[in-house]
Order: C-alpha cells, then sequence, then structure tokens
C-alpha cells in the first residue's frame, strides 16, 4: 500500500485491515509449528495448548471479516482496492482452516499418547516433520509475499508446491509399509495418514494465498492455470 | 492519447470521432481525440474538473457553435457522415443528437407544449397523434403518472427531479438517434437520481446514450463503455467492467482509486 | 450559558460596539425614508384633497370651458391623452421591444450593437423638451401645422429608448442555460428569441412598456410643441389636439378659479392612473417569479 489515498482514512483502514491478516498469518504459523512439535516431541502440554488458541483464529477470521464487509460498504473500492479486499476475504479463509489443519493435528497427537510408547517409536515422525517443514516454509513465503505484494515470491510458492504433494506420497507409501508389515500400527498409522494429509493441506493454502496475491498485482485470476501460464502472467 | 478503434468487433459503430482538436480562442482543450461510440450502448466519460469531458460532448451537436471563440478541427462521423463540416445544417444535426443540461430548464409554457415544442419544429402532427406521442415520452421517461392529470400546467410547477425527466422526454420526443446526458443527476437528490438512472438503463435499448458524470459510481452503475480523461486527452477506454476491476493504465487507477485530485 | 460567560471581556467590548452601529444605522435610514414618505403623502393629500372636489362627472363629458364658465370638463384632455399615448404606445413598443432583442441577442459582441445601445443610452437621458422641439422642426415645421401625430411622435421616441433598454436587460437575465436547451432541440435562432426567451422574459418586458406609458402619460414639454392643445373637443389627429399634462399647465397658471379646479381634477386623474399602472406593473411582474 505504497501510494497513498486522498482519504487517509482510507489509507489508514487498508493498512489496518492488511496488518490484522499478518498477524492472523502469524497466529496459524506458530499454531502449525507447535502442532508438529506436539507430535515429535509428544508433548501433551503443546497440543492442548493449540486447541485453546484456535478459538483465537477463528474469533480473527470473524472480525476481519467484519471490518472487511464495512469498508467495502462505505468506500466502493475499486480496481486495485477492490482487488486486495476480495484477496483478503480469500486469505483469511485459508488461513483459518490451516488453523483447523493445526487443531486436527493437536488432535491427533491427544489420541496418539494414549496408544502406548512403544508403538509410538516406530512410527516415521521424523519423515513427517520434514514435510511439515516444507509446509511451513511455503507458509510463511506465502506471508511474507503477501505483506509486499511480491509476486516473484508468490511464483515462487506456486512451483514449489509440487514438493509438498510429492512429500506426501513418500510418506503415505512408506506408512502402507508400516502398516503390513504390524497390523497393530495400523490405528496410529491411519491417525498419521490424516496428519500428513492436513500438512499436506496447509501447503494447499499456502497456494491458494500465492494466487490470491497475483490477482491482486495483476489482476488475473490465476487459479487453475498451469504454473507455465501463471510465469507469462507475471512476467 | 491514440486509441484507435478499440470495440470488440460484435460492436456496432455509431459515432466515429478521428482527430479532433478543439480550441476555445488559443486554448487547446482537446487534443486528438480518437474514440467509437458503440450504438445502443452507454458510454460514460469521467475525469477530473476541467479534463475536457464536457467539452467533448457539447462537439457531438455543435452546441459550441453559439460561442464565437469556440472551434473544433477533426471529424465526427455519425453514420458514415462528418457532422463537423459546415454545410450540414445544424438544426438537422441537433434532432438526431439531442441534450439533457445539468440544471434542469424546462420552457416557460405547459408541460404539453413542452414536449410538444421539439415535435412542432419537424413535424406537423394531427392533435391525436401529437397527443400520443407526448404520452409516449412522459412515460419512456417515467414521468407520465405523476403529471398526466396536469398537462396544462407549467412546467416550472414540477419538483427539479420531475423537471429533468420533463427535460429528458423532451428530448427524446423528437425521436433522435443520439442521447448526450452532460452530468444529468448533479442537480437532483439520490431518489430522483436512481429513478433516472433507471431511464438511463431503459433508453439505451433504443438510443445511444453517452452520459458526462463526475460521479463515478454513476458511470460504474449505469454504463456499459467508460472513457476516462484528462487535461484534454483520452487516456483508456474501454468496457465498464474491465475499467473499474483492472484498468489498464496506471493514471486510470489512480483516479478512480481516489489516489489523486 | 457558561460560553457566554467565559468570551473575553475585549470580545463584549466589540460586541457592544457593534449593537450600537445597528442602531444607529437603523435611525438613519429610519429617519431617511421617513423624510421621503412625509413629502410623497403630502402630495398625495394635497392632490387628492384639492382634485376630489372637482370631480364631477361633466370631467368626463364637457371639453374645456372659457375662463370664468359654469360648465365644463376635461373631456377633450382626457380623450387627447388617451389616444397619444395608446399611439405612441402602439408605435414605440415593437420597435423598442425589436431593438432590445437585437442587443441582447444578436449584437453583444458586434460594433453596430455597441454603437446602438450608446445611441439609446443618449436619447435615454435627452430632456423631452429636446425631443418635442426637433418633432416642432421635422414635422410641424414642414407639415405646417400642429398636430395629433406629430405628438404622437414625440412620445413614441420617449417610449422607444425606454422599452428598449427593459427589454434588453430582460432579456439578458434569461439564463443562457434556456437557450441553450431550446438549441439542442434543434431550433432555429429566430424561434429560440420568439418562442422561449421571449416568452420567459414576457413579463419583464409588458412591466417595462407600462412603465414608459407612465412616464409619456405626465409628459407636458414635448406636446407643447407638437399636439399644443385645443380648447374644442376633437379626434382628428391631424389638427392640434388637447391632452390633460398641457391642459393642467394652462389652467394651472391662471387666475381664473374654475380653470384651477379643472387642473387640480385633471392633476389627481392623471396621478390615479400613472398610480394605477405602476401597481399593474409591480402585480405582473411578481407572479411571474
Amino acid at each position: 500500500m505504497s501510494d497513498k489515498h486522498l482519504s487517509t482514512q482510507f489509507d489508514a483502514e487498508l493498512s489496518g485491515i492488511s496488518g490484522r491478516v499478518l498477524e492472523m498469518g502469524g497466529l496459524v504459523e506458530s499454531q502449525v509449528t507447535r502442532a508438529l512439535y506436539a507430535l515429535t516431541q509428544f508433548s501433551e502440554e503443546t497440543a492442548t495448548h493449540v486447541l485453546l488458541q484456535e478459538e483465537r483464529v477463528n474469533q480473527m477470521e470473524i472480525e476481519i471479516d467484519r471490518d472487511l464487509s464495512a469498508i467495502i460498504a462505505r468506500r466502493q473500492p475499486t480496481a486495485r482496492d477492490l482487488r486486495l479486499l476480495i484477496a483478503i476475504s480469500k486469505a483469511i479463509a485459508n488461513l483459518e482452516r490451516v488453523g483447523d489443519e493445526a487443531a486436527r493435528i493437536a488432535r491427533t497427537v491427544q489420541r496418539l499418547m494414549n496408544t502406548g510408547v512403544s508403538a509410538r517409536l516406530r512410527l516415521p515422525v521424523s519423515d513427517l516433520n520434514f514435510e511439515a517443514e516444507l509446509a511451513i516454509a511455503q507458509l510463511r513465503k506465502a506471508l511474507d509475499a503477501f505483506a509486499r505484494l511480491d509476486t516473484a515470491k508468490a511464483l515462487e510458492v506456486l512451483k514449489q508446491d509440487d514438493q509438498i504433494d510429492q512429500e506426501f506420497d513418500g510418506l503415505l507409501r512408506k506408512l502402507i509399509t508400516y502398516m503390513m508389515e504390524d497390523p497393530r500400527t495400523i490405528s496410529s498409522s491411519i491417525d498419521l495418514v490424516f496428519v500428513a494429509k492436513a500438512i499436506e493441506r496447509v501447503g494447499d493454502h499456502a497456494k491458494n494465498l500465492a494466487e490470491a496475491i497475483i490477482y491482486v498485482v495483476k489482476g488475473t485470476d490465476v487459479r487453475h492455470t498451469s504454473v507455465q501460464d501463471v510465469e507469462n502472467v507475471v512476467r | 492519447m491514440d486509441t484507435r478503434v478499440n470495440l470488440p468487433t460484435n460492436e456496432k459503430v455509431k459515432i466515429s470521432v478521428r482527430d479532433l482538436n478543439f480550441y476555445y480562442g488559443g486554448f487547446l482543450a482537446l487534443k486528438n481525440i480518437n474514440l467509437d461510440i458503440p450504438e445502443r450502448k452507454v458510454t460514460a466519460f469521467i475525469g477530473p474538473s476541467g479534463c475536457g469531458k464536457s467539452t467533448l460532448l457539447r462537439v457531438f451537436n455543435r452546441m459550441f457553435e453559439l460561442y464565437p471563440e469556440q472551434r473544433a478541427e477533426g471529424s465526427i462521423s455519425l453514420d458514415g457522415e462528418n457532422i463537423l463540416k459546415s454545410k450540414m445544417d445544424v438544426t438537422l444535426i441537433r434532432a438526431k443528437i439531442g441534450m439533457v443540461f445539468q440544471k434542469p430548464t424546462p420552457f416557460p409554457m405547459s408541460i404539453y407544449d413542452n414536449i410538444a415544442f421539439g415535435v412542432r419544429l419537424f413535424e406537423t402532427l394531427p392533435r391525436v397523434e401529437m397527443d400520443e406521442r407526448v404520452e409516449w415520452a412522459l412515460k419512456k421517461s417515467a414521468l407520465w403518472n405523476e403529471v398526466k392529470d396536469k398537462l396544462n400546467q407549467s412546467g416550472s410547477s414540477l419538483s427539479g427531479g420531475q423537471q429533468q425527466r420533463l427535460c429528458i422526454a423532451r428530448g427524446i420526443a423528437i425521436k433522435p438517434e443520439v442521447l448526450l446526458l452532460d452530468e444529468p443527476c448533479s442537480a437532483l437528490d439520490p431518489i430522483s437520481t436512481g429513478k433516472i438512472e433507471e431511464l438511463i438503463h431503459e433508453l439505451k435499448s433504443d438510443y445511444t446514450v453517452m452520459i458526462v458524470t463526475h460521479n463515478m459510481q454513476q458511470a460504474a452503475r449505469c454504463s456499459d463503455y467508460t472513457a476516462y480523461m484528462y487535461l484534454g486527452d483520452l487516456v483508456e477506454f474501454g468496457p465498464t467492467n474491465e475499467l473499474f476491476m483492472k484498468p489498464k493504465k496506471k493514471d486510470t487507477e489512480d483516479y478512480i482509486t481516489g489516489r489523486f485530485g | 450559558m457558561s460560553a457566554f460567560a467565559t468570551m473575553d471581556a475585549a470580545r463584549m467590548g466589540m460586541h457592544r460596539k457593534r449593537k450600537v452601529m445597528n442602531v444607529v444605522a437603523l435611525t438613519l435610514a429610519l429617519g431617511a425614508m421617513a423624510f421621503g414618505l412625509f413629502w410623497l403623502i403630502w402630495i398625495l393629500i394635497e392632490t387628492v384633497r384639492l382634485g376630489v372636489g372637482g370631480l364631477a362627472l361633466s370631467v368626463f363629458t364637457e371639453s374645456t370651458p372659457p375662463p370664468l364658465a359654469e360648465t365644463g370638463g376635461l373631456a377633450n384632455a382626457i380623450v387627447g391623452s388617451l389616444l397619444m399615448v395608446s399611439l405612441a404606445t402602439a408605435l414605440g413598443t415593437p420597435i423598442g421591444v425589436m431593438a432590445g432583442v437585437y442587443l441582447a441577442e444578436y449584437g453583444k459582441t458586434t460594433w453596430l450593437g455597441a454603437v446602438t445601445g450608446f445611441i439609446n443610452d443618449i436619447l435615454l437621458s435627452a430632456p423631452s423638451i429636446v425631443i418635442g422641439l426637433f418633432i416642432y422642426a421635422a414635422v410641424v415645421a414642414t407639415t405646417k401645422t400642429f398636430s395629433g401625430y406629430a405628438g404622437v411622435l414625440a412620445l413614441a421616441l420617449i417610449v422607444i429608448p425606454v422599452v428598449v433598454r427593459t427589454t434588453e436587460n430582460m432579456l439578458s437575465l434569461i439564463p443562457n442555460a434556456l437557450r441553450e436547451a431550446a438549441y439542442a432541440l434543434g431550433t432555429p435562432k429566430w424561434k429560440v428569441i420568439a418562442s422561449v426567451t421571449l416568452k420567459a422574459a414576457r413579463a419583464g418586458v409588458i412591466t417595462g412598456v407600462l412603465l414608459a406609458l407612465a412616464r409619456i402619460a405626465g409628459e407636458t414639454a414635448p406636446l407643447l410643441f407638437t399636439a399644443l392643445s385645443n380648447q374644442f373637443f376633437t379626434a382628428n389627429m391631424g389638427e392640434p389636439m388637447a391632452s390633460l399634462p398641457v391642459t393642467i399647465f394652462k389652467f394651472a397658471m391662471s387666475p381664473y378659479q374654475n380653470w384651477q379646479e379643472l387642473a387640480w381634477a385633471g392633476v389627481f386623474l392623471i396621478t390615479l392612473g400613472v398610480l394605477a399602472l405602476n401597481i399593474l406593473a409591480r402585480v405582473l411582474f411578481r407572479n411571474k417569479h
């Protein structure tokens, strides 16, 4: 939001709401990070913390949406401003679901804690960590790009989304192997599949955020478009 | 700014403006305007004060000829004929291209005569047909129900919004092909404005409409195509949806998002 | 309430001074008005007092009598005035209106318009006796007779500049927006002027005509050299003709009582007529706005 409107009020409102979005982004990012920590360290306490914070994430979505509607009603925004507000609406929906995924992981942790330590020790939790780090990095990059409306960075996010998908496929195969070797691990393995899926969805939400950024800056809706075509748009 | 034929090919061109330059004495007020106006659509002209949008509108019906220090160079083709050529009878041009002004100006005569005035200039209709024409014009301008019982009352006895609709009825009674609206709602309250915007939407099924407005939201609501002008230049012209969602020029975007005065 | 209490002393001082100035100015204005009204009312009272007494049916039916006669009236003077004034107005109004239209609608930027306007202003302020003498030299001397026609011409020359001026002013008051609206329909210029602009200025133009009429009703000097007067009744415009102002002039300065009474009756009639015309003009103008 570098160039100023005639109405400083409007400028303040836009930067205010953008700031709130980034605040929400930071919150859900930490939610995901903590949820993974809870999983890898088997920390009941951290899992509970994540579930408590989930309430805050939902609250933020509602508040930001309400402010959004007020700005649209009062300012009749056009062009870039309108695209930004539409993108914010999509962004917070995606961020709220990231929060949901983090909560889901935390609940899974709680469930796993009840199955017994030995079973847990043989699960490929560290591989999950790798996938998670990829996803969290994507999310962080997307939020950075959103803060600066940086389309080049957004494009990177889109390009790297495939990596997470591949990681997920690998994890799935590994877990299937585990389940075939030891049927007693089926229950927890399936839980881990869901966790891996949740992480993969975090990556998808980061991708959605990136698409929204390109929409704001370039005015083109790049959803359901091939990466090559998106590259042409961004150039 | 050069904006050659930039309409989609499925739009028929009603008026073609080519290389139009307009002078107030020695001052160049319109610079090299090139533009195609689509038929039976509403084209809006927006821009800050002094950008030349009203000036441009008044060239279309040669209104500037009333003032000796104003002159236009270039061509404006209506259905192929250049209307700026002096040998064209200006009263016939004005019968084809009607105009409604910012301030409602009912003539000092009855409502009926206000509408019949223009018709009587070019047609001799028997009383019955004239009555029908008056009724038709008033119905088209959404004024009939409010005045049908007082057609003999003076035009100035109506409210501001009604007077403006009367002026619109007066303009369409002579069945022009093009209607020029110069900030038709700026002197009116929101409800009257709303009624006239509804009217504009209906008018475009029969007429090519060009509207100058300083109210951007009105341009966004009412028009199919929008032209943005600045200091005598035509900066951008395109379908309204595109111009307001994704304008091609930064100057246009700055103006419509309120980033400069 | 507390806001006023905290207004500081300096401001209150200025406020009081302004209030005093208000009262002083108002008093002076009212005083000036009272002074003017006083004389006007006195004149009217005297006119009524001295004139009403002389009013009788005979004033309207009998012509001017010889001095010290028992009977007599002002019939010839009244008829003469009516004839000359109405003919002068009928002659001067169309010329004046058309010249006014030219000045307002065609001549605003031309040298001819400027010159015409200038000459009109001179004529407007020319002393009426000069106009009378001019017609005397041009018409009376050449036709070798005083006549009602000469009187009409002199009066018309007074009507014309008044009507030109008021017509031009009234037309100039009509906003250009109205003209443009008519042009936009494809109306040719003459029709815009005739059917729209003049119509819109109608009340003002008529007022101007009425005011010109009221003025010439009381003009004496021009008639002295043109229509002269006539002690007998005549409706023949080719002959010298009696008129109220000239008759009043002749009778008021005479030593004969019956003549003086008739003079006052004539004054009363003229005043009444001019008053009625002014009121009519005012009423007409107010209605249109």
